[in-house]
C-alpha cells in the first residue's frame, strides 16, 4: 500500500515538474505589450488646450489630462484631425478599405456635423473610388485643402495625390493646386500659409530613389519653390501659428529606418538653417502648440514600436527643452498628425 | 532519472510546434551548381564554418490561391551576406524580371527558376549566373510573412512615399483570387501589422521604379523584422514556428536558425548595406511577349563580387 502511494506521489511530482518546465519556457517568451485604450490611460502631465489624436481608427480628444472618445460612426476608421480656425469644430478623415471621406465634426459634442466629400462609388469598379487625406483649413477657416487621388484613369496603373482646395461650405476639391510627379505617390500634407501660398510635401524620384521635398506654391499650379533638397528627404511639415517656424521630419542619411525631427525658421519662401530637435528616432507628425512655443510629435517609447505622444517645450527657441513623453502604452496612429486647439 | 524524463517531456511539449516545423520546414537539402554557367549538379560544398561569413538566398513568393502547391514564382530574391565576426550584412535584391539562364534550362525571368525546380533551381540559377556560392536558402510565402509579422507584434517602418495601388491583388481577402482591391499606404514612420506590411512590400503598380521600388521596400521590412527579432529568445521559437508553419522552408537546421537570433540583435543599421541592381546594371526589354530586364553581367558581377566572394 505504502509502495503504491509512493509511486502515485512520485508520478504526481513528475507531472508537476514537467508542467513546471513547460511553464518555465512559456514565461520566458518575449511578451508583446497590448496597448491601452486612451480613455483608461492618464497622460504623464497636462498640456493646455485640446489635442485630438487617433488610435486604431477611433478619434480621441485630450483635454485637461483626460482622454474622451468622439462619438463618430463606426463604418470606417478615423484619422487626421485638423482644427477649423475660429470654431470648436474639426475636420477629419474616415477611411474604409476602398475610399476615404472628409467630415466636419463638432469638437465639443464629438459628433459629425457634415460629410464634406463623396468619394465612394456605387459601381463594382473599385477604381472609381477615391482617397482624400490630410485635410487642412486656411487661416480664415473658409478654404479646405486636401490631398486627393485625382485626376486618374481606371485604365491606368497611374495614381498619385495632388493637393486640391475648395470652400468648406461647398465642393471641397474644386480647384487643383499642385501637379504631382507621375508614379511617385504625389503631393501630400498641405499646409495653407498666411497670404495664400501653400506648403506641402512633394515626392519625386531621383537616381533611382524616391524622396520628399518641401515645396511652396505661391498660387494654384505655380512652379514649386523648393525649401529642402532631395537627399534631405524631408516631409510632414508643420508651421507655427505665427508662420515663422517650420517643423519637419527628415529621413535623409538615416538609411530609411529612422528619422530626424527638425525645426527651421521660415521667411516667405526661404527656409533658414534647420536645428535638429531629436536625432535617430522614429519621430512623426509634429504639431505646434497654439501659442507656437512648444510642439508635440509621435515616437515609440520602446522596442514594441507603439507610438506615444511626446512634447518639446521651447521648440521654437535656440535652447529647446529635452523631449518629455506625454502618454504611456498607447498605440497612436503615427500617420495621423495631432490637431491642437487652444480651447 | 524520472524527473529528467518528465522535465524533458515538459520541454518537448512546449517546443512541439518548433519540432514539427523543424521536421517539416527546415533542414531541406539543396544541390549546388558546380561552376558558373553550368547546370550540372554535384553534392553541396561544405557549409561555411561556424563564425565565418555565409551567404543566404532569401526567397519570397505570392503563394496565393492562384497557384497550386509549390508551383510559384519568387517575387522576391535577396542575396544576403552575413559576417558574424564583423556583424556586417549586405542585401542584394535580384530583380524578379531579370532575363537570365535558368539552371533548369533555357533563358527566362529569374523568378521562374523556383517555379520550374523549387529552391534547388533558384539557388543553382543564382550560383551559376552570379558566380557565387549560396550556403543556405530560406523561402517564405505570403501568409507566412503576414503571420510572422503579426507574431512579432507588428513592425516599425518609415514608409518611403505614398504607396497607392488600384490594382492590388485581393487574393488573401476574398473568394476570387483574381480580384483587385485598393491600397493606400501613407508615408512616414508607422507601426504596421502583417497585412499592412505585406501591402507595402508587395505593391508595385503605382511606383515609377516598379520592381526596384518594391525591392527597396522589401529590404526595409526585412530590417524591421530583424529589429523586432532582437526581442525574441529560444522560448519564442514555438510561436514563430506555428505562425509560419507550411509557409516557410529552409535548408538551415533549427540550431542554425536559433543561432541567428542573437546575431540579429548585434547587427546595427549602420552595418547593413543595401544593394539594388538599378540601371545601368539592368535595362528594360520586351522579349517573348513579356517585359524583362536585361542584365549587364560584367557590371553586375563586378558589383556582386564586391560583397560576395566569387565562386
Amino acid at each position: 500500500m505504502r509502495r503504491a502511494l509512493t509511486i502515485v506521489v512520485l508520478l504526481a511530482l513528475m507531472g508537476a515538474f514537467a508542467f513546471g518546465v513547460n511553464r518555465f519556457f512559456a514565461l520566458r517568451k518575449a511578451h508583446v505589450a497590448e496597448a491601452s485604450t486612451p480613455t483608461v490611460s492618464k497622460p504623464a502631465f497636462v498640456l493646455p488646450g485640446t489635442i485630438y489624436v487617433a488610435q486604431q481608427g477611433v478619434m480621441y480628444k485630450l483635454n485637461r489630462g483626460t482622454f474622451t472618445a468622439l462619438r463618430l460612426p463606426k463604418n470606417g476608421t478615423w484619422m487626421q484631425p485638423a482644427i477649423v480656425p475660429g470654431t470648436n469644430d474639426i475636420v477629419a478623415v474616415m477611411r474604409t478599405a476602398a475610399y476615404s471621406e472628409v467630415f466636419q465634426i463638432d469638437g465639443v459634442a464629438g459628433t459629425v456635423i457634415n460629410q464634406l466629400s463623396h468619394n465612394a462609388t456605387t459601381s463594382s469598379t473599385i477604381q472609381l473610388n477615391h482617397w482624400m487625406f490630410w485635410p487642412r483649413l486656411s487661416a480664415d477657416g473658409q478654404t479646405l485643402y486636401v490631398s486627393y487621388d485625382s485626376p486618374k484613369s481606371i485604365q491606368s496603373y497611374e495614381i498619385e495625390f495632388a493637393v486640391w482646395a475648395g470652400p468648406l461650405s461647398g465642393k471641397i476639391a474644386s480647384k487643383q493646386w499642385t501637379d504631382p510627379f507621375s508614379y511617385t505617390g504625389g503631393d501630400v500634407a498641405p499646409v495653407p500659409l498666411p497670404g495664400g501660398a501653400l506648403l506641402y510635401s512633394k515626392y519625386e524620384i531621383s537616381g533611382g530613389n524616391v524622396y520628399s521635398r518641401l515645396a511652396i506654391d505661391t498660387r494654384a499650379r505655380a512652379d514649386p519653390v523648393y525649401l529642402t533638397n532631395d537627399t534631405d528627404d524631408c516631409g510632414q511639415p508643420a508651421v507655427s501659428p505665427d508662420g515663422t517656424q517650420l517643423a519637419m521630419v527628415c529621413t535623409g542619411g538615416t538609411g530609411l529606418q529612422s528619422t530626424r525631427l527638425e525645426v527651421a525658421p521660415l521667411t516667405g519662401t526661404t527656409l533658414g538653417t534647420p536645428r535638429t530637435l531629436v536625432d535617430n528616432c522614429l519621430c512623426s507628425s509634429p504639431q505646434w502648440s497654439p501659442d507656437g512655443r512648444s510642439l508635440v510629435y509621435y515616437a515609440p517609447a520602446d522596442a514594441t514600436g507603439h507610438f506615444q505622444l511626446w512634447w518639446i517645450d521651447g521648440a521654437a527657441g535656440l535652447t529647446p527643452k529635452p523631449p518629455k513623453q506625454v502618454t504611456q502604452n498607447l498605440d497612436l496612429d503615427a500617420t495621423s498628425p495631432p490637431a491642437w486647439s487652444p480651447a | 532519472m524520472g524527473f529528467a524524463i518528465s522535465g524533458a517531456a515538459g520541454a518537448v511539449a512546449y517546443f512541439f510546434p518548433a519540432i514539427t516545423t523543424a521536421i517539416q520546414d527546415t533542414g531541406h537539402s539543396i544541390v549546388h551548381s558546380t561552376a558558373p554557367s553550368s547546370a550540372s549538379q554535384t553534392p553541396a560544398p561544405t557549409d561555411a564554418p561556424p563564425g565565418q561569413p555565409f551567404t543566404v538566398l532569401l526567397l519570397g513568393s505570392d503563394n496565393d490561391a492562384k497557384y497550386s502547391g509549390n508551383k510559384v514564382l519568387t517575387q522576391s530574391m535577396i542575396l544576403t551576406r552575413i559576417d558574424p565576426a564583423t556583424k556586417h550584412v549586405v542585401m542584394l535584391s535580384i530583380p524578379r524580371d531579370t532575363y537570365a539562364p535558368l539552371s533548369t534550362g533555357g533563358t527566362d525571368k529569374i523568378d521562374k527558376a523556383y517555379l520550374y525546380g523549387g529552391a534547388n533551381a533558384a539557388v543553382q540559377t543564382v550560383e551559376q549566373d552570379f558566380h557565387v556560392h549560396v550556403d543556405h536558402y530560406a523561402w517564405i510565402g505570403l501568409v507566412g510573412l503576414v503571420s510572422l509579422i503579426d507574431k512579432l507584434g507588428g513592425v516599425d517602418v518609415v514608409a518611403t512615399n505614398p504607396v497607392l495601388d488600384d490594382f492590388y491583388p485581393a487574393d488573401l481577402s476574398g473568394n476570387n483570387p483574381y480580384a483587385y482591391e485598393r491600397v493606400a499606404v501613407l508615408p512616414g514612420p508607422q507601426h504596421m501589422n502583417g497585412i499592412q506590411a505585406l501591402e507595402y512590400v508587395r505593391s508595385r503598380h503605382g511606383d515609377l521604379r516598379s520592381d526596384f521600388g518594391r525591392s527597396q521596400r522589401q529590404q526595409q521590412v526585412l530590417l524591421a523584422i530583424r529589429a523586432k527579432a532582437k526581442l525574441l529568445g529560444l522560448s519564442d521559437l514555438p510561436d514563430v514556428a506555428s505562425a509560419m508553419s507550411a509557409d516557410f522552408s529552409t535548408d538551415m537546421s533549427i540550431p542554425q536558425v536559433a543561432s541567428l537570433l542573437p546575431l540579429a540583435s548585434q547587427v546595427t543599421l549602420q552595418n547593413v548595406q543595401q544593394v539594388l541592381l538599378l540601371p545601368p546594371f539592368t535595362s528594360d526589354a520586351f522579349i517573348g511577349g513579356q517585359d524583362v530586364l536585361i542584365p549587364h553581367w560584367p557590371l553586375i558581377l563586378t558589383e556582386t563580387h564586391k560583397y560576395f566572394p566569387a565562386a
